[in-house]
């Protein structure tokens, strides 16, 4: 079993790696961070750049936990590419930051998190920035 | 530990060639375009006047061989190994292979656009080239894509045709618009 | 005296609501168009082009001003933010502006490029009200042959000074000049390449070529290879500078101000080899050699004042003797044509005020870009967020919306269409493609000028050699013609000694 984290180069992202990486311990499983870009903007923010990947990857490794790190590009939303995946692999929980979002901005874009929320079977645990 | 980057939609480069054999294409196409300016420039009656001891057959008849020369200079130049360098940019991935999908597609949001645009009007002709060169170019956010194409070209019809005078047709939508 | 008082006019018709509302409009359009990556200054005036059909002259020209110089300082932006230059122009100020910004230094990159592009611009449009008049006094006197060795001049140096290749410059400005041809001869009023199609007496549009080779052949070359992977940005804080950034950054603007005006008067001089120049300058006379290639400040200040400057020089033969020597100013001589003005040196009698307010807009344009941009860099970068499927079917809506509003016939869309393939062709094969578009708008006028002098001379050639300014003209072009061969023996001895 897995524990997937949705990992964004952000306080909420952080604040979800943690979560996960408590949960992974907890329960003994490896982690899987999963990182998306639909990669068809010049800039995006939520994408890892490899300075981000590294800092990661050496906070896992000192941590002695047992995980894999996986970078989606171009394909569908960062809500599609985390359902599939929880799907597809024999995934125990996924892990989300969440992040406080004007009224009008969820009427424009809707919300990731619901769609992660309502389309996967496993539990989810969604968690906030430490403010 | 390890780390796997999914690329989807991108097909594999080809190997670069050794020679761009298609730069051939290239004279071919100045060889067309010379001997047309040619026959063309030899149609036109040759009238010469004391204002123009010119007259319009000269330029055209110079430019037609130029063409030609250039073309088998180029041919010689190619021929011995000669290549342009393909343009870079801020947004051009170079070490893909040419995507010709999404350029077919695009020219048929092009070519949907010029055949509608004086039935249906800009607002509808113009609407459909966004949405469709959206498509063409990956988006697949259906709706949301309808919502800016329409409200841009609502935006640009009401701002320049009605605006500032600019000759934008109305077409089926007169008379609502 | 005289100019200065109508310069003094030209301000004051530019402070109008109105008219400062459009150079704000323009500045902003220009900066963010700027700011995108694939959209150069030269794209963005000809895609604009069209939409200011509707408006008087005067108001257009306040608009392009503030395009002109916005899209130079949008470039610069993402240049530094990004170290993906969208223009050869910018080469050099992403050199150390972008590892400056990756040693923390962002902020202070971009108020050097700012206030240095203001100061330059500044300086440079000054240059250009006390040169422009002896310019003017200077192409009153040519005759019809001078222009013609003189549009010739244009022709060989756009062609064999840029670029990487002659034969291929040369295909390009041929492709253009046969474009050109198209349409009723001025003189003899015989139909020349229209095929029967009676669309095509008027000729093709300059806008639709502009446009076609430009925006559409851009667009269908980017959505062929676009690139999937998102690159890093940097982020950005609100510009500023402390006073050991002032101290380093004031002689370099000054004398990347005094590279680039030059360079951008002359044909084919363009902003590259100035920036160049100013940037090897600022290596060899700074104090601190050590922060060169890690980030010198010197390194952004001096090429983007000279890339500045030298925008502002190309409007001088722009102006006085309509010669477009980048292709910016060869869209914003379209744009005069379009308004059936003809750049020269008739313009500044018979169309003094709008000279003046033009040159008036960009004084005033260039002051709007420093109080806005400082401020907005950070907004300025978020631009850099948006999809590519929607920056490239807006690039090709507007293209659209443009070519059909220049005559409201359908035609000039498929026109489009054929020379937006013609520019993805040439972007594939490496043709550069502004000999075309000087091809497209020189062509036409040259053979005027050619014939008129041949008329002079009643058909003999000796009409084109005419005056002192065709000689020395003739002389320059077979120097630049002349000059591969004299390098290759210049320098062969050389290397077979050593």
């Amino acid at each position: 079993m897995t524990v997937l984290v949705g990992y964004v180069p952000s306080p909420e992202g952080e604040a979800a790696l943690r979560a996960g990486i408590d949960e992974a311990r907890r329960r003994g499983e490896k982690l899987l961070v999963v990182n998306t870009s639909r990669g068809d903007a010049y800039v995006d923010p939520r994408f890892a750049q490899e300075p981000d990947l590294a800092h990661v990857r050496e906070d896992l490794a000192a941590l002695g936990v047992e995980f894999d790190i996986r970078q989606v590009l171009g394909g569908g939303d960062a809500a599609e590419e985390i359902v599939e995946l929880a799907e597809k692999l024999d995934v125990s929980l996924v892990v989300i930051g969440l992040r406080r979002r004007s009224a009008v901005g969820k009427l424009i874009t809707g919300s990731s998190a619901q769609q992660i929320l309502l389309g996967t079977d496993c539990p989810v645990l969604a968690v906030k920035a430490a403010v | 530990m390890s780390q796997r980057v999914d690329e989807r939609s991108v097909e594999d480069a080809p190997p670069p060639p050794g020679k761009d054999r298609a730069q051939y294409g290239v004279c071919a196409f100045l060889v067309l375009v010379g001997v047309a300016v040619i026959v063309d420039g030899l149609g036109i009656p040759h009238i010469t006047s004391s204002t123009d001891p010119v007259g319009p057959r000269a330029v055209p008849v110079i430019l037609g061989v130029l063409l030609l020369l250039v073309a088998v200079a180029y041919a010689v130049d190619v021929a011995r190994g000669g290549h342009g360098e393909p343009e870079a940019g801020e947004d051009v991935d170079l070490s893909q292979g040419t995507d010709w999908r999404t350029v077919l597609l695009l020219i048929g949001a092009f070519v949907v656009n010029a055949v509608l645009i004086e039935r249906l009007g800009w607002v509808i002709s113009g609407a459909l080239l966004f949405w469709g060169t959206a498509f063409a170019l990956g988006n697949r956010h259906y709706v949301r894509n309808l919502l800016i194409a329409v409200t841009l070209s609502l935006t640009t019809f009401y701002a320049f045709a009605i605006g500032l005078g600019v000759n934008l047709p109305a077409g089926v939508l007169q008379g609502i618009l | 005296m005289d100019n200065l008082n109508n310069l003094m006019q030209g301000f004051e018709d530019v402070i109008a609501p109105m008219n400062l509302l459009l150079a704000l409009i323009g500045v902003l359009v220009g900066t963010a168009v700027g700011v995108l990556p694939g959209i150069g200054p030269a794209m963005t005036v000809a895609l604009l082009l069209p939409v200011t059909y509707g408006m008087e002259p005067v108001q257009a020209f306040i608009m392009f001003a503030g395009i002109f110089y916005g899209g130079m300082y949008g470039g610069s932006t993402t240049s530094i933010l990004l170290n993906t230059p969208g223009e050869s122009s910018s080469v050099v100020t992403a050199i150390e502006g972008n590892k400056m910004a990756k040693a923390g230094r962002a902020a202070q990159a971009l108020a050097t490029a700012a206030i240095g592009s203001f100061v330059a611009g500044t300086i440079g449009t000054l240059l250009l009200v006390l040169v422009t008049p002896f310019v003017v006094d200077f192409a009153v006197s040519l005759g019809a042959p001078d222009y013609f060795a003189l549009m010739l001049l244009s022709f060989i140096a756009v062609t064999s000074v840029l670029g990487a290749s002659r034969i291929r410059g040369l295909i390009s400005l041929l492709l253009g000049l046969t474009i050109g041809l198209v349409g009723i001869d001025a003189v003899s009023g015989q139909q020349r390449l229209t095929l029967g199609v009676p669309q095509l007496a008027d000729g093709i549009d300059v806008v639709v070529v502009a446009v076609g080779i430009f925006a559409v052949g851009e667009a269908l070359w980017v959505a062929a290879h676009l690139r999937r992977k998102p690159v890093e940005i940097i982020p950005v804080g609100r510009p500023w500078m402390g006073k050991k950034d002032w101290r380093r950054s004031w002689k370099p603007w000054l004398r990347g101000t005094a590279f680039g005006f030059p360079f951008g008067a002359l044909p084919a001089g363009g902003a590259e080899i100035p920036t160049f120049l100013s940037y090897a300058t600022e290596k060899r006379l700074t104090k601190h050699p050590e922060e060169f290639g890690k980030g010198a400040i010197e390194g952004v200040a001096g090429p983007e004042a000279a890339n500045n400057a030298s925008a502002a020089g190309t409007l001088v033969p722009m102006l006085a003797i309509g010669l477009p020597t980048n292709a910016t100013a060869a869209v914003m001589l379209a744009a005069f044509q379009s308004y059936g003005i003809q750049p020269g040196p008739l313009l500044f009698e018979r169309e003094a005020s709008l000279v003046w307010v033009l040159i008036a807009s960009l004084f005033i344009g260039n002051l709007m870009l420093l109080l806005l941009n400082l401020p907005l860099a950070p907004a300025w970068a978020k631009l850099l967020q948006i999809p590519r499927p929607y920056l490239y079917a807006g690039i090709l809506f507007f293209a659209s919306m443009g070519a059909y509003a220049v005559n409201a016939q359908p035609l000039d869309l498929f026109l489009l269409l054929t020379l937006g393939l013609l520019g993805f062709a040439m972007r594939r094969f490496g043709l550069p493609v502004l000999p075309l578009i000087i091809g497209v708008i020189l062509g036409p006028r040259a053979e005027l000028q050619g014939r008129r002098s041949l008329q002079l001379s009643g058909g003999e050639l000796s009409g084109l050699v005419g005056g002192p300014v065709s000689y020395a003209v003739y002389a320059v072009i077979v120097l630049v013609l002349a000059w591969p061969l004299v390098r290759r023996f210049a320098v062969r001895p050389r290397t077979t000694v050593a």
